[in-house]
């Protein structure tokens, strides 16, 4: 753990015989007491609703009348259906454009801070800290400002009429700006926290060993750094695939992204909009198998290179 | 030991060195402005009216302006009731998750009893489920009891987190039983042990929780949107991307959205400002467990 407690001196407490038998049976029943609260909510509010999900995933439900049982039906519909591979292929590239240079970037800034010349961390965490304090719906709105065709600042400054937010190709990569924007001070504070438990000490041996300064990275930091970027990889991937906000709300403010820039989440809520309560559902749960599948692909990747905790 | 290890090098190294430290300061001041910048904009244009915005979005105002602000607060754009609504959600669905977490986490940290790991790990299991799966269910369980369009509809749904049952647990693992021991000697029952010792000491552990779980919930843009858009109870987020100019061309009235999102950021940058440390402990207790 990071944050030390304070161990209190307990070495006064005595050594008593085991007189309270009575109050053991309390004791015994004490835990599933304080589970039932977060148990009995979790179960009508998570578990629940994913079975019901799943059910609903088979059926034909308007919301009212009664459900007609389809078998995979909903489900055959939504993958013949071009606008989830569109939607589903747009979730997958913002994923796969931001999380490496995200990850690469906050780990090389946490570095340089953390480099013995460089005065001043305290002041940079903070500020670079920033962007991911202030509400994705602002900063989206702000991005939409910036980016603006003829109004934004961007296309002023440099006196150009790049359509940023109206061409989906183009709008994708604002997207994937803003992503990395946002994030990049989250991923730094955790970096530096990672590199600053490695002892100093073993960068000493190294260096005294004649380690040159990426020999050192290669051998000593970013073995040890492994964990921390598995989490992250799988961490950023996982919130990824439910990516809803950022590129509605830059690309189209209030309501739904066009096609060519929508997460595929956007047709969870399309359907569910229309009353399509199972093929909704469906999209749900294909989330989830697409979920599971990208975290296996870095799962993969990190055990073909050594070891996954 | 850097000196140690200069001392012995020719003087073009030091030279080097120069150019290295000076580039390193340029990136760090160009991040550090790229981190700002997009802030300083939704400062400055909330005091230009909405017509400078269009012809000069990126300056500095050339007439300043409070019209945007008497606008979201007592104008045909008002936003005080969404801000509320927004507060209201937030304070109170934190408040619950922190004590239902804590209680949970209390019972899985301290208690060693049959169906500890099969509990721990049904949880365990859900983190890979998108949340967003329970949207149709939970549109058709809530519209059933008329809840649409309340608060508890975006309140219920967040106050059994996960992840704050796993970070507090975490925590309470690390405090040592015999303080738990020393008080049970004294006759203290088990909820006077979680609520006297427990809460007390991890402190630092639920502040960092209520921190994430304030942000998390504040930032809810597509539950709200889905289950609670009616502007009596909806919050700020829902509303703010929706102002429009309803005179003029049904434009977007940048100037007012601007000012809304600088009321959508003050609440959590007042509390950055005043929590800095805790803000950043809860993103590297999230991330590193050791």
């Amino acid at each position: 753990m990071l944050l030390q407690v304070q161990q209190e001196n307990v070495s006064q407490k005595k050594n008593r015989a085991p007189k309270k038998r009575a109050k053991n049976q309390k004791r015994l029943l004490a835990p599933y007491l304080f589970l039932l609260p977060f148990f009995l909510l979790f179960i009508v509010l998570t578990i629940g609703p994913y079975f019901y999900a799943l059910g609903l995933s088979f059926f034909r439900y308007r919301g009212y009348g009664s459900a007609t049982f389809l078998g995979l039906a909903n489900y055959l519909s939504v993958l013949r259906y071009h606008v989830f591979w569109t939607e589903l292929g747009n979730t997958l590239f913002y994923w796969a454009a931001h999380t490496l240079p995200l990850i690469v970037i906050s780990f090389s800034l946490a570095c340089l801070v953390r480099w013995k010349l460089i005065r001043g961390a305290k002041f940079f965490k903070p500020i670079v800290f920033l962007p991911n304090v202030f509400a994705i719906v602002a900063v989206s709105l702000v991005f939409q400002n910036l980016f603006a065709t003829q109004y934004g600042v961007i296309n002023q400054f440099f006196h150009t009429t790049f359509p940023w937010l109206e061409s989906a190709s183009l709008s994708r990569w604002v997207v994937v700006l803003l992503l990395i924007w946002r994030n990049l001070g989250f991923w730094f504070v955790v970096f530096l926290a990672g590199l600053t438990t490695i002892s100093p000490e073993l960068d000493e041996a190294a260096t005294i060993d004649g380690a040159t300064v990426w020999q050192r990275l290669r051998f000593v930091t970013l073995p040890l750094m492994r964990p921390i970027f598995f989490f992250a990889f799988i961490y950023d991937a996982i919130t990824s695939m439910r990516l809803y906000t950022e590129p509605n709300v830059l690309t189209a403010g209030g309501s739904l992204a066009q096609p060519g820039a929508a997460p595929v989440l956007n047709l969870l809520v399309t359907n569910l909009n229309a009353g399509n309560f199972g093929e909704s559902s469906s999209v749900g749960w294909l989330l989830f198998l697409v979920t599971i599948g990208v975290a296996g692909v870095i799962f993969g990747l990190f055990r073909a290179t050594g070891e996954v905790e | 030991m850097v000196s140690l290890s200069t001392q012995k090098q020719p003087q073009h190294r030091w030279t080097v060195r120069l150019f290295l430290l000076a580039g390193g300061y340029a990136v760090l001041i160009v991040v550090s402005l790229v981190s700002l910048y997009p802030a300083v904009i939704m400062l400055l244009n909330s005091f230009k009216s909405n017509s400078e915005i269009l012809i000069n979005p990126g300056g500095l105002p050339i007439h300043w302006t409070l019209a945007n602000y008497a606008n979201i607060l007592y104008g045909s754009q008002a936003l005080v009731q969404q801000f509320w609504n927004s507060v209201l959600v937030t304070v109170v669905t934190t408040l619950l998750s922190m004590l239902f977490s804590a209680m949970a986490a209390f019972a899985f940290a301290k208690y060693r009893f049959p169906g500890r790991n099969i509990l721990f790990l049904l949880l365990l299991a859900t983190i890979m489920v998108p949340m967003e799966i329970t949207l149709p269910p939970q549109y058709l369980l809530f519209a059933q009891v008329g809840w649409i369009n309340t608060y508890q509809v975006q309140i219920l749904p967040f106050i059994v987190p996960v992840f704050g049952v796993f970070l507090l647990r975490q925590y309470m693992l690390s405090i040592p039983d015999s303080l738990l021991e020393a008080a049970r000697l004294d006759g203290a029952n088990e909820w006077l042990i979680f609520w006297r010792i427990m809460v007390p000491i991890a402190r630092p552990a639920l502040a960092v929780f209520g921190i994430l779980q304030t942000l998390s919930v504040w930032n809810s843009y597509l539950w709200p949107q889905v289950m609670a858009n009616d502007t009596g109870v909806a919050p700020l987020m829902v509303i703010l991307p929706n102002l429009r100019d309803t005179v003029v061309g049904f434009l977007p009235v940048w100037g007012t959205i601007m000012a809304g999102c600088v009321l959508a950021t003050l609440p959590i940058l007042i509390l950055f400002l005043t929590n800095q440390e805790r803000f950043m402990q809860g993103v590297v207790m999230g991330a590193i467990r050791e």
